[in-house]
């Protein structure tokens, strides 16, 4: 048994024995979800919705080599800089050699899954530079030294007496809980690293190739402050957040947006085309664009190409049973919840992430309510099948019910098994949009019942795992 | 140089993966089937859902003519206890007497400088009760504004104020965002401004515990004065 196999019973366990998490995620879950339905229901053809979003990313990946050409020539164009970083390593350094040549010694950043990915912070405060994240919920977990445990709701893992605590030692003095004063305090404390931040480094939701934009999207205006105030701005993107052309975000904003949190656009839409023009009242004087491969282009031309096309709404998240109990930590990598589950063996190997396409029902919830149809739960089942091909073991040997003895112990998880299945049902119960769907019920029973080995669901899998202790 | 060599290996690498020859210069497709439904609204429906869509987020519409902005910013500078403003230079707020009626409320003010002298203005800019703006587009489906920024357009102004007021004319409000993204993206041949902002509503969070909360990085208030032709399309102003 590996050590990382142990890590993972032993986050699973974490995550279920969770007190706060098991009442919270369900809370966030079923909050975003109802508003993620009534939104789409609001368009009316959400089905026609979601098909052009999966054509428009399709079409983005399968000619990706030439918008990004015309992307760097247009970023040239206005000005800005461009580096191709292949690896986290490239990016790390290009950062780096921008810092340096700044002398700056104090960055802000606005939220950026991608950053987590290439440990930037880690890298960043061992050059003895100040990082700050901005967002609101980035800021709790970064007091709290943790990691994001949701894509777009980094921190409901925390109560509002955690976050008081964590904010009462940073003011040196006591702060009550209330929402609006925990909210003034952030905001006075943020401002002040806002105005004298040296650097300001951003994710990037999509760039644009035929403008050589970058468009940021956020409810709080951090992403706002963090392209306006610094000096130098620096965006770090996935290769694979790309857009043809404006035209394309018409569909592609509110199909995020929507699918997200159920706001028909978010507070905040910014558009950054390079660096402040000679005649500007404000804005960075310089714009440095990272785009970062880092393992996508090994997905291309695979079966697990779809995954590419993620525009990180984060809806997979809200509608998966096996996050509701487990939470975002579980799951080990940056990105949680059915796409995490996908992503993150194709970005960082088996090896290390094998149980992670076993973390799922395969109940189909996460493919019906994806923005960009990627097939979530199909890939699941590919990962599964690659996997027994590649000689990883399944989990039905015993090595891996040893492991889970770990967690057999823990009275949560057998309600946690029998839960799973009416979960699920739930789930679907108050889906209007879903009902409107290829039958997910039919969809599930599918899955279930199919003999193919590798094609197991999370609760067969588990019955099987009760038998081989028996 | 190496920058450029760093760009060939990385798109080579990609349309090896795609396992085809490299492309350049790939034209977007054009997707035909509209997703909307080609209703013709005219100038009060798409009003009439602009201001439903702001009003539900918190923000307030006024509907005036310009005979009574006046009145109507006097109300905003005292609903929001403003003692302290920055604006746009520009001409529209110029034509409506913007800086005389601040005088007249002793509200002090500063305008969106020149590059040159921008260092100074970001201290009395993070201290106003109040930015003013105007705005280049307003989007019914949504309840968003458009602000092409640049020049003494200044990105500041919506943002670091608590409090922010938009100036929008009744005939920039359009159906819905396609007509944003097709203008951006036929001003984009000749080159976009450096910043370009879709505001919708106040700055909010749900980080803590899911409790919605204005205003924790932007404005936390914020109010639309729709500027209207005839009078006889305006109402006075009323509560939310």
């Amino acid at each position: 048994m590996s050590g990382q196999r142990a890590e993972f019973a032993e986050r699973v366990a974490a995550g279920l024995g969770n007190g706060q998490m098991r009442i919270s995620v369900p809370l966030t879950q079923d909050r975003l979800r109802s508003g993620r339905n009534r939104a789409a229901a609001e368009l009316g053809n959400v089905e026609e919705w979601r098909d052009r979003a999966s054509a428009i990313r399709m079409h983005t990946l399968e000619n990706l080599d030439s918008y990004l050409e015309q992307l760097a020539d247009n970023v040239r164009k206005n000005g800005g800089h461009i580096h191709f970083a292949p690896d986290g390593q490239s990016a790390l350094a290009y950062v780096e050699q921008v810092i340096r040549e700044k002398e700056a010694k104090s960055v802000v950043k606005s939220k950026s899954m991608v950053t987590e990915e290439i440990h930037l912070n880690n890298h960043l405060q061992k050059l003895g530079v100040e990082v700050v994240e901005s967002d609101l919920g980035e800021y709790i977990i970064q007091l709290a030294g943790e990691t994001p445990s949701h894509l777009i709701a980094p921190a409901i893992h925390k109560t509002r007496g955690d976050v008081a605590a964590l904010f009462s030692k940073v003011a040196n003095r006591h702060l009550s809980d209330r929402t609006e004063e925990l909210c003034a305090f952030a905001r006075d404390q943020l401002r002040r690293k806002f105005l004298s931040a040296d650097v300001g480094i951003s994710g990037c939701n999509f760039a644009v190739a035929e403008s050589g934009s970058i468009v940021l999207v956020s409810n709080e205006g951090n992403a706002r402050l963090t392209t306006t105030l610094p000096k130098v701005h620096i965006a770090i993107m996935g290769m694979e957040r790309i857009v043809p052309a404006w035209n394309d975000l018409d569909v592609l904003l509110p199909m995020l947006t929507r699918s997200a949190t159920g706001q028909k656009l978010s507070v905040y839409v910014t558009a950054i085309t390079g660096p402040r023009r000679a005649e500007d009242a404000d804005g960075p004087e310089e714009f440095h664009l990272i785009v970062l491969d880092n393992g996508r282009s090994d997905i291309l031309g695979t079966a697990y190409q779809e995954v590419l096309k993620c525009i990180r709404c984060g809806a997979c998240l809200n509608v998966c049973p096996v996050y509701r109990h487990i939470g975002g930590h579980a799951y080990g990598g940056v990105y949680s919840g059915p796409i995490g589950a996908v992503l993150t063996p194709l970005l960082e190997g088996y090896e290390e992430w094998k149980e992670l396409p076993y973390a799922s029902s395969l109940c189909g919830a996460c493919t019906e309510v994806c923005p960009v149809k990627i097939p979530l739960h199909d890939l699941l089942i590919e990962h599964r099948k690659d996997e027994v091909e590649k000689g990883y073991a399944p989990f039905a040997e015993s090595a891996a019910f040893r492991m889970f003895g770990y967690v057999t112990s823990h009275p949560s998880l057998y309600s946690f098994a029998v839960k799973l299945a009416h979960t699920g049902f739930g789930l679907f119960a108050d889906g209007n949009v879903i009902n409107n769907g290829p039958g997910p019920l039919a969809g599930w029973t599918a899955v279930r019942d199919l003999p193919r080995p590798a094609r197991q669901s999370f609760r067969a899998w588990w019955q099987e795992r009760e038998e081989g202790k028996a | 140089m190496t920058e450029t060599h760093g760009q060939q290996a990385f798109l080579d690498r990609i349309a090896r993966k795609l396992g085809r020859p490299r492309k350049s210069g790939v034209t977007p497709p054009v997707w035909n089937s509209p997703l909307r439904p080609d209703t013709e609204r005219d100038v009060e429906d798409l009003i009439r859902q602009f201001t439903a869509n702001l009003e539900a987020l918190n923000t307030k519409v006024v509907q005036v003519t310009k005979s009574d902005f006046p009145a109507a910013l006097s109300e905003v500078i005292e609903r929001f206890a403003v003692k302290s403003a920055i604006y746009w230079h520009d001409p529209e707020l110029v034509q409506l007497g913007l800086v005389q009626l601040l005088n007249n409320c002793q509200v002090q003010h500063a305008m969106c400088p020149h590059a040159e002298e921008g260092e100074g203005f970001r201290s009395v800019a993070a201290a106003a009760d109040l930015g003013i703006t105007t705005a280049d587009l307003g989007v019914a489906e949504t309840g968003t504004v458009v602000l092409f920024n640049g020049g003494q357009r200044g990105r500041v102004a919506s943002l670091l104020p608590p409090h922010y007021l938009i100036v929008l004319h009744e005939t920039r409000i359009v159906p819905s965002l396609a007509e944003v993204m097709t203008q951006i993206g036929r001003r984009a041949a000749e080159g976009l401004p450096a910043c370009i902002n879709l505001i919708t509503g106040p700055s909010r969070t749900g980080d803590i515990e899911g409790d919605l909360a204005f205003g924790v990085h932007g404005p936390g208030q914020v109010q639309v004065i729709l500027l209207r032709e005839n009078p006889r399309n305006s109402q006075a102003a009323s509560p939310v």
